[in-house]
């Protein structure tokens, strides 16, 4: 399943890790950890504070490690809605009137996100930033995109801004998405044996994986933002709003359409113009409009704009990643999603037409292998340039 | 670098992707990660054993690793089948953890009075029907423009995720999650109505009484099994105990202690039981519904305030036969627990 083998890097309160991004960073952590853990210890250490003599340093310490504390909190509970935390949000919610404390208060709750959770916080690229990026391996494209007119940058600053994502090993993180036949079992027995609720024709699906993505997410509208995703990306990392809605509605999900919710959530519906409002906010899609501000330092007025089709004013607007995609999902991610998708439906039509030996079905795959290679070239020639992996 | 240290942050992933579980599920991830584990790194040495004793440590690891984020890895027996259920719970209910919900001020609010109605009905039946649940929308504050049928979506997420039961009857009470999450509030909000398991001492909102007046043993349904089997009469009051705990003279706690009642009141009805449940629970609703709200500002612990304005509130509709009956039943009930 396409959707699943790209849905899979997805842990539940997080996402996936990505060697090169998290690699520096546990190199990083590491550091950290030894001189922690002669120190006064990590997230599971129950401190024997104030048998120092240095009573001030313990309470400022204490004073740390509390915070840090609450920071973990406040970042686990964040990521439950799926919007990045921003900077100012910890400073209020947590540091108080010691904002200079910061980097001492964020360094230690990584600290313990690693070591309890296996997470970390990861700060999104600014969009700036992922501007200049692309436009470096754009060069060309740009020439014949002049109208545009995009601007190279300055290189990106630190957004402020941060979600929670999986540091574990990725193939811990992708075991943990497989189907396992006692998970399932169990998650059959868990399932209220509500006999009685005959007017509720909804079933609790769940796949027997280690990570119930299922209860942690809104699957069928994520697969609606994945498609979305790759819509943008193979458009050249950027469609118009009128494109994106003339697919969509091709694909069966017309302007006024609604969007399944599953039964946790308090809605039945949500409408595409909502659903597609709460991905800018969580940092999904951005929707800017067209020659409005491109290079100009706004980037903060980006996303606030209400997510209406072209509107009456004549003013026309066009659909990027956002920067939580490229952090939490990656381009790669998403390629491989369309062509597993597209190669693994040719593969299908095959198999219908006759049934081949052993030998014709290693060539197959390897045909199919093969197919998946190319299939990715020409997403990476779509997109107009190198894929990139997890910011 | 995998580590062995990973089995527990995957297993806290899986628990964090996951509102409540069974014990035997939360087992079942436990050894599934510790295989993730090894796939990823063959050669890892992973202390595992499938014996109760092994779990338990783990737990108190897992524990010991979130003990000072104010978060705990707690269990309950749930209180209609006996199952051992799982959730990570939240002990700090400070500004940080506001944000952890998805629900709405408004949602949240109409959550906190759903959970009145259930701790405040009459006769320890703790549930409320579902007309009387979705009447208490208009009762909100602040105001909401939340339609019923909203309401009824909103009521449908609490039972998906664990908050909420609902019966065959339509009834809404608390489930496992709500107990093991909200406990400390509950007993500090309803003092007074609240009941204890006389076994576990657990609270306990589905279950049966002990049948003699004044007698303050309650048992959830498998705490009163494993009693029964080695003893034959309460153990305060000495009074003979059927085998069963639906059997007569027990009396239920929880939505069966509606039925009774009903019973008596519209047997010579030709309603379905769903209709005559919502007939007479609407004006039992206003002076439950209202009057707990305008005592809850200067609740002080003041019950006989509560019993003077709720027998007040009933005066004022006294036609219908059956809200007499409820008015009698409801004073009764608050003495009997003196």
């Amino acid at each position: 399943m396409a959707r699943a083998s790209t849905r899979s890097q997805k842990a539940p309160a997080a996402s996936q890790s990505q060697p090169r991004a998290s690699q520096s960073q546990r190199a990083h952590r590491g550091r950290n950890e030894e001189s922690d853990d002669d120190g006064e210890g990590g997230a599971g250490d129950y401190e024997a504070d104030g048998d120092a003599g240095e009573m001030a340093v313990d309470e400022g310490e204490t004073e740390i490690k509390r915070k840090a504390n609450d920071l973990v909190r406040l970042a686990l509970f964040t990521e439950h809605k799926r919007t990045p935390l921003r900077r100012e949000e910890i400073s209020k919610k947590v540091l108080g009137p010691s904002t200079r404390a910061f980097n001492r208060v964020f360094d230690r709750a990584q600290d313990i996100l690693q070591k309890t959770f296996g997470m970390e916080l990861a700060e999104l690229p600014t969009r700036a930033g992922l501007d200049a990026d692309t436009n470096t391996v754009e060069d060309e494209l740009n020439e014949a995109r002049k109208a545009t007119g995009m601007k190279k940058k300055a290189a990106a600053t630190g957004s402020k801004t941060y979600i929670l994502r999986s540091v574990l090993h990725p193939a811990i993180i992708e075991y943990a998405a497989l189907t396992d036949e006692q998970i399932l079992e169990e998650e059959a027995a868990d399932v209220p044996s509500d006999d009685d609720n005959d007017d509720d024709d909804y079933t609790p699906q769940y796949y027997g994986s280690i990570i119930s993505w299922s209860s942690a997410d809104q699957l069928s509208s994520i697969g609606v933002l994945y498609t979305i995703l790759a819509l943008i990306l193979v458009n050249g990392r950027v469609i118009s709003d009128s494109e994106l809605r003339a697919h969509l509605k091709r694909l069966g999900l017309p302007p006024n359409g609604l969007l399944p919710l599953s039964q946790s959530s308090t809605h039945k519906t949500i409408t595409l113009e909502a659903y597609l409002a709460t991905l800018i906010r969580q940092g999904y899609i951005d929707r800017q409009q067209v020659g409005d501000n491109k290079a100009g330092g706004k980037g903060a007025k980006r996303g606030r704009v209400p997510t209406h089709a072209d509107d009456d004013s004549g003013a026309t607007y066009e659909w990027r990643w956002g920067t939580r995609a490229g952090s939490e999902i990656g381009e790669k991610a998403v390629a491989k999603f369309v062509a597993e998708f597209m190669v693994g439906d040719a593969a299908g039509d095959e198999d219908d037409e006759e049934e081949g030996g052993s030998r014709r079905g290693r060539e197959r795959r390897e045909g199919a292998e093969e197919k998946l290679v190319r299939m990715m070239k020409g997403i990476e020639r779509a997109a107009g340039g190198q894929l990139a992996e997890i910011k | 670098m995998v580590s062995s240290d990973d089995v527990q942050r995957l297993f806290l992933q899986a628990i964090l992707s996951r509102g409540i579980l069974s014990g035997k599920l939360a087992q079942t991830l436990w050894e599934k990660c510790v295989q993730a584990v090894k796939a990823a790194e063959p050669d890892i040495s992973v202390p595992y054993s499938q014996t109760k004793d092994a779990w338990d440590a783990f737990v108190v690891k897992v524990n010991k690793s979130i003990d000072n984020l104010d978060l705990e890895f707690r269990h309950l027996h749930d209180e209609t089948t006996g199952r051992e259920m799982y959730a990570l719970v939240n002990r700090k209910g400070d500004e940080i953890a506001q944000m952890a919900t998805d629900y709405t001020p408004a949602e949240i609010a109409y959550f906190k009075a759903i959970i009145e109605l259930i701790m405040l009905a009459p006769r320890e039946s703790f549930s409320v029907s579902s007309f009387a649940a979705l009447r208490e929308v208009s009762a909100i504050k602040p105001k909401t423009n939340m339609s019923k049928t909203q309401a009824e979506n909103v009521l449908g997420s609490f039972v998906a995720k664990g908050w909420l039961l609902r019966s065959k009857r339509g009834r809404y009470s608390l489930a496992t999650r709500a107990l093991l999450e909200l406990g400390p509030y509950l007993k500090s909000t309803y003092p007074d109505e609240i009941v204890e398991c006389t076994i576990c001492m657990e609270i306990m909102t589905h279950g049966v009484a002990c049948h003699t007046n004044n007698c303050k043993v309650r048992m959830h349904f498998h705490c009163f099994t494993t009693y029964r089997r080695r003893h034959k009469a309460c153990p305060t009051c000495r009074a003979d105990w059927p085998e069963s705990a639906n059997e007569k003279p027990l009396v239920p706690v929880g939505e069966a202690a509606v039925k009774d009642g009903e019973d008596a009141k519209h047997s010579g009805r030709e309603k379905s039981a769903e209709d005559s449940d919502e007939e007479d629970e609407a004006p039992m609703d206003e002076s439950q519904g209202t009057q707990p709200r305008t005592q809850r500002s200067q609740r002080t612990r003041k019950t006989k305030v509560n019993v003077d304005e709720s027998m007040d509130m009933d005066d004022d509709d006294e036609e219908e036969p059956v809200k007499k009956e409820k008015k009698s039943s409801q004073p009764s009930r608050r003495s009997s627990r003196k």
